[in-house]
């Protein structure tokens, strides 16, 4: 059994549905980023999409775009991970509610609400009535949605599958979570999030949606050899997971050209990273993404992107290095890394096919 | 392909907490839906299905002091989870790799709702914003074990997100990638939730009547349950007693409406013919169907159709229990998967309850008056969430050798 990521497509602070990030980046300039929104008409019927919240045609034109971009017409499976949901339309018919003492509520924004509206929308416009699933653990949503549709091919249940990661930030949700140490205190750049260690991050707004196939083709951008998952592992646990992971994929570890994972210049987040980076993979390239598509619950989707875009083209950019003058060529095996809050960890491998 | 088999089952609903508990109530064919007492909310008329104890209540029988921050949710959930584990022998991990996987739909909602002004204005309650999201509530609940769990996640597929808890749970164990799983769901009434169905208007505003002709609506519960999964050689190995084995599920999307059903159930249609194949059976193998059966006009026809499609004018002893418990939207997999599999070890079938008149386009009465000392050898049950996200699986008696 193999799986292939076949394309991916994202909306996010980035120019949308493109990988012109790649070779230009557009650097944050602020901590609260939204989402550049691409022109949904040639994605959405105008109708339909006045009757969709923001992340709902976000999700159908990542979707979309990636089945196109990949070459499938009608997936297997459609997976999502979102951590907060359609939370514009949950304020929308919570303040409503708390406004209205309960009277008056708009309907759409409740049919809205629930987490799964992403994955069903994306199935209804899709009429896709193959396996579809919805997953919400915090920084740890994505994952957890392709360990399931990794399991899915494992299995032999699928041979294609959109695994998907979609959250959206409000200003007020931002103000909630800034509360709780979130975000930045003061305007943080690439520098101050690589530099200076601090509470917090700059916070993203993530739509991306990934194509898995079982068979390669033309278009596919890599190979997923495994994911494997821990929670709260203490060091050496971690370090049995990659040996096994590794081992398993007949890779040693000096064939990892790079490391990628989720630092965000949150001083707690980061410094497990750090200890790992010491500890498991001493001495390799880190890749970071946080500081071009910010901090969300779904920011590990970028991650997967990330990896597999430098794979499909063989090239680490200098932008993306965490610690590194100039990029690195011919790369061939990249491990992508991710915590949230040192509770779930995965660890992901990923091999170029070329 | 391994054998997946349940060890421990947790249960805690309007009927009370506890598997006892519950089977006694069921067989008493007594409602526990009633008006609203513990909500604060203008439609305390409503009938709900409310879990009969208060927060300081639950606290007190998990040991939890009252100042320490935890959602209602979780603390059902730590019940359930705790009666789950404890039936399973889950108290010391050794060398087994354990899964925690939990349905969950509006996460800490009861209690942001009502601090949300403090969350947006000033810090007081603050510490409730990072437990708002479903992923909180989950690792909340795993907090109340003394167990380091090797995976934590949560499903949020609607009301049908405790069902795929179990079915992660069960594709866990048969890729190696755990030992153990412990699966479920729960939900606790909010104001969010309720008057979401209620400008839905399928809230009915008596006691609903699921696969009645005259059907009104649902009415909304609260609750948790988990299950306790485990490969048939691990309990062999760890010398527990297998409850029943789950021989088979499917997850498939009705892809119609974000909230109504097709009128032809294909959704549902679609996720038990995928449960019978992963299961090996026909549909002549299934003994008794818990139904998603919430009372709604729309739900109740649907699932009927698609039952017909299935079973042709064979259909197998119907009930649903939603006018037990009131419908427990995420959790209710789980709770109805606990209920099936009292049903199927225990041999009794759970009265449908207000049952009346047939629908006219359907082919099949439930099950009205409970049926006791029936052998059960296969029972199915249905959770269908909004935006057509349908599940089903089928528990199975183990056979003495």
């Amino acid at each position: 059994m193999s799986v292939y990521i076949q394309s991916a497509a994202q909306i996010s602070i980035q120019e949308p549905l493109t990988e012109k990030w790649f070779a230009e980046p557009h650097i944050p300039a602020g901590n609260f980023n939204l989402s550049i929104e691409p022109d949904y008409k040639s994605f959405i019927p105008p109708a339909e999409s006045r009757r969709m919240g923001r992340l709902l045609k976000r999700a159908v034109t990542t979707s979309k775009e990636a089945l196109r971009k990949g070459g499938c017409e009608m997936p297997d499976a459609i997976i999502s991970g979102t951590g907060l949901g359609c939370i514009e339309n949950t304020e929308k018919f919570l303040n409503a509610m708390l406004d209205n003492g309960e009277e008056c509520m708009p309907p759409t924004a409740f049919m809205q609400s629930t987490h799964n509206t992403i994955s069903s929308q994306v199935a209804l416009t899709l009429k896709c009535h193959g396996y579809n699933s919805t997953y919400s653990q915090q920084g740890f949503s994505f994952d957890s949605a392709l360990l399931d549709a990794f399991m899915q091919f494992e299995l032999g249940k699928i041979g294609t599958a959109l695994v998907e990661g979609h959250d959206e930030m409000t200003p007020d949700y931002y103000n909630m979570l800034g509360k709780i140490g979130y975000w930045r205190k003061e305007t943080a750049d690439t520098e101050k999030l690589r530099k200076s260690k601090g509470v917090g991050s700059i916070s993203g707004s993530s739509s991306v949606s990934i194509l898995l196939s079982d068979k390669l083709n033309d278009n596919t951008l890599c190979e997923i050899k495994n994911i494997v998952t821990l929670h709260s592992p203490n060091k050496s646990e971690i370090w049995n997971v990659v040996s096994r992971l590794l081992a398993k994929a007949g890779v040693a570890m000096s064939d990892i050209d790079a490391v990628v994972v989720g630092l965000s210049g949150d001083a707690e987040n980061d410094s497990v990273y750090e200890s790992v980076m010491s500890q498991c993979f001493t001495d390799k390239p880190v890749v970071w993404y946080k500081h071009l598509f910010g901090e969300s619950f779904c920011a590990s989707a970028f991650g997967m992107y990330v990896a597999a875009t430098i794979l499909n083209n063989r090239f680490i950019p200098k932008h993306l290095l965490y610690k590194s003058d100039k990029g690195i060529n011919n790369v061939k095996n990249l491990i992508v890394y991710n915590h949230f809050h040192n509770k779930n960890h995965s660890i992901t491998l990923l091999q170029s096919i070329k | 392909m391994a054998e997946i088999v349940i060890t421990g089952l947790g249960i805690i609903s309007a009927l009370g907490s506890g598997i006892e508990v519950t089977v006694g109530r069921l067989l008493s064919e007594k409602s526990a839906v009633e008006k609203i007492k513990h909500l604060q909310t203008v439609h305390c008329d409503l009938p709900a299905g409310e879990v009969p104890y208060s927060d300081t209540q639950l606290r007190e029988m998990l040991n939890i002091a009252p100042d320490y921050n935890i959602t209602r949710t979780s603390l059902m959930g730590q019940v359930a989870l705790k009666e789950a584990m404890s039936q399973a022998k889950l108290s010391d991990k050794q060398n087994f790799t354990v899964a925690l996987v939990a349905g969950n739909t509006v996460g800490g909602m009861e209690k942001s709702e009502q601090y949300y002004h403090h969350f947006l204005n000033d810090e007081e309650y603050k510490e409730y914003i990072g437990l708002h999201d479903c992923g909180a509530c989950t690792e909340m609940i795993a907090q109340g074990t003394p167990f380091n769990f090797d995976l934590v996640t949560t499903i949020s597929t609607a009301c049908s997100s405790a069902a795929n808890s179990v079915f992660f749970g069960a594709d866990m164990l048969k890729t190696g990638r755990a030992d153990i799983v412990v699966a479920g769901g729960t939900e606790c009434l909010s104001k969010f939730h309720l008057n979401g169905f209620n400008t839905l208007m399928i809230l009915d505003s008596e006691v609903c009547k699921p696969f009645d002709k005259n059907r009104r609506g649902l009415n909304l519960g609260e609750g948790a349950a988990f299950l306790v999964m485990e490969t048939a050689e691990s309990a062999r190995r760890r010398n527990v007693v297998p409850i029943c084995k789950l021989s088979g599920y499917a997850n498939r999307c009705d892809a119609f409406h974000q909230t109504a059903s097709s009128p032809e159930g294909e959704g549902a249609f679609l996720a038990m013919e995928g449960a019978l194949a992963d299961a090996a059976l026909q549909p002549a193998d299934i003994d008794y169907i818990n139904a998603h059966g919430t009372g709604t006009p729309n739900n109740d026809e649907s699932e009927g159709h698609a039952m017909m499609r299935v079973f042709g004018d064979r259909i197998p002893p119907v009930s649903s229990t939603k006018a037990f418990t009131g419908h427990t939207t995420s959790a209710s997999g789980a709770i109805e998967a606990v209920i099936s599999i009292l049903s199927l070890t225990r041999g009794f079938i759970p009265a449908n309850l207000n049952f009346s008149e047939k629908i006219d386009s359907l082919n099949f009465m439930p099950v009205t008056k409970t049926m006791q000392g029936v052998n059960l050898r296969h029972v199915l049950t249905n959770s269908f969430g909004f935006g057509g996200n349908d599940s089903s699986c089928i528990f199975s008696k183990i056979e003495q050798q």
